[in-house]
């Protein structure tokens, strides 16, 4: 009986620990497309959790694949979870060549978002990964711009 | 200030949704997939996921319907898939090409602001989703509400893309993805549908390109379907028919025109203009071989074929 009790009480503290804690992702895919703008149509969410580089290892990525049409806008918006260490950057690349980054590493500036006017129909990939190869967690929305 | 306020009710809407529904999508603590993990067991299919993931984003069930919407073509219910007769479909493989065909009717129906006529739809998309034990992922009640309001386009939008997206997901982690390369297929086949259709009445370059841009997918598209095409007779006429569709491409030609990408800050956000161009001939004898033939293969599909 004694046992029972303990172990209903660490469920429901467990629970409420999940409950009142850490934002979940969905609620975080939810304003990242808030944060896209109003004349976007959201189409697709990359949820992405990473470890932070291990020491002498390339920094951790996580990779998409999507079709991005011609004569379309693209916003490619990056949200971090609160309790993320890394800011999430996302670089699209075109048959294996960076176009574009969402971070300049010249500057050290970070963009929320890139917005990309598509002329060619084809496969293209999203890295998504978190500046500093820092552990983060965060989601990727991409919105079609109206 | 309007969309703002919408798309703040999206989220409104999208929270309780979530809070509040089926909790079977969050894994482990937070629901993250963690990157380049393989389920134990799973390695030896790694080569068909793999494929999966190649083209998890062939077809989207809106935009084609945008892109019409911005050509000003009217909208017209005669290109919708009637619903009658979906209560008849027994097997699986029925149910999920048609979740995918009705899952574009959907996106033309939302992007066209339709959305009181789409609650017959969304009941049938209800019951297929269901039927194929992935109906925790439509939240009937609120898409029904958000139809029947018209108040909040972008909230019904994102909830319903966002719906698929979530089947979708589920069936590929579920060692589905059998299921999930049929409902794709039936969002790229009645999007090709609307495409051709609308192109025959509507002469327009963009679309026309857009179409003959397909050469490109449909190759990915078989690649998505081969690994189950022995797997039943009915995978394998649905891969002899996208075969038949990628033949009757066989000669369009796609050629790209290199240039120099632009990049510029526009109000804090980095814009990048893409120069490079792909291009696409295609005469109008081809346009009419590749239009007669998928509208022959989404006929057959809907007829249950």
């Amino acid at each position: 009986m004694k046992y029972t009790f303990a172990i209903i009480s660490a469920a429901l503290l467990l629970l409420s620990a999940l409950a009142s804690g850490q934002a979940a992702p969905d609620e975080l895919v939810s304003r990242c497309v808030l944060g896209a703008g109003d004349n976007t149509t959201y189409l697709k969410d990359f949820r992405v959790q990473l470890p932070e580089t291990a020491s002498g290892a390339a920094t951790p990525v996580y990779k998409a694949n999507m079709y991005l049409m011609k004569n379309m806008k693209y916003r490619f918006s990056v949200c971090d979870a609160p309790e993320s260490t890394g800011e999430l950057v996302v670089a699209i690349y075109d048959q294996g060549k960076e176009l574009i980054s969402s971070y300049n590493q010249g500057s050290g500036k970070r963009y929320p978002s890139i917005d990309f006017f598509c002329n060619k129909t084809g496969l293209y990939t999203l890295w998504y990964s978190f500046r500093d190869g820092k552990q983060g967690s965060g989601v990727g929305v991409v919105c079609m711009i109206k | 200030m309007t969309g703002t306020i919408s798309k703040l009710a999206a989220i409104i809407m999208l929270t309780v949704v979530y809070s509040c529904g089926n909790s079977s999508t969050r894994q482990g603590n937070l629901g993250f997939p963690v990157a380049d993990s393989i389920p134990a067991g799973e390695a030896e299919k790694l080569s068909d996921e793999a494929i999966a993931d190649i083209v998890q984003n062939i077809a989207s069930p809106v935009e084609i319907a945008a892109m019409m919407q911005s050509m000003q073509v009217p909208f017209s219910a005669e290109y919708l898939t009637p619903t009658q007769g979906a209560d008849r479909l027994t097997t699986n493989f029925q149910k999920a090409v048609m979740l995918g065909i009705y899952g574009a009717d959907l996106g033309y129906l939302n992007i066209y602001e339709k959305t009181g006529t789409s609650v017959d739809l969304l009941s049938t998309i209800k019951r297929l989703a269901d039927g194929l034990r992935v109906g925790q992922f439509l939240d009937f009640e609120t898409l029904k509400r958000l139809s029947v309001s018209k108040s909040n386009l972008d909230s019904l939008l994102f909830l319903s893309v966002n719906s698929y997206n979530k089947i979708d997901e589920f069936l590929r982690e579920n060692n589905r993805g059998s299921v999930s390369a049929l409902m794709i297929a039936g969002v790229w086949i009645e999007g090709q549908y609307l495409a051709t259709q609308v192109a025959a009445t509507h002469p327009d370059r963009v679309l026309r390109d857009r179409i003959g841009e397909q050469k490109i997918i449909l190759g990915d598209m078989l690649m998505l379907l081969r690994p189950y095409r022995d797997s039943s007779d009915d995978y394998s006429s649905l891969y002899s028919m996208m075969e038949e569709i990628s033949s009757a491409y066989h000669d369009v030609r796609i050629t790209y025109k290199l240039g120099e990408p632009e990049t510029v800050e526009e109000d804090g956000r980095l814009v990048m203009i893409q120069h490079e161009e792909s291009l696409v001939e295609m005469t109008d004898d081809q346009l009419e071989v590749i239009a007669g033939i998928s509208e022959k293969v989404r006929n057959k599909l809907i007829s249950g074929g």
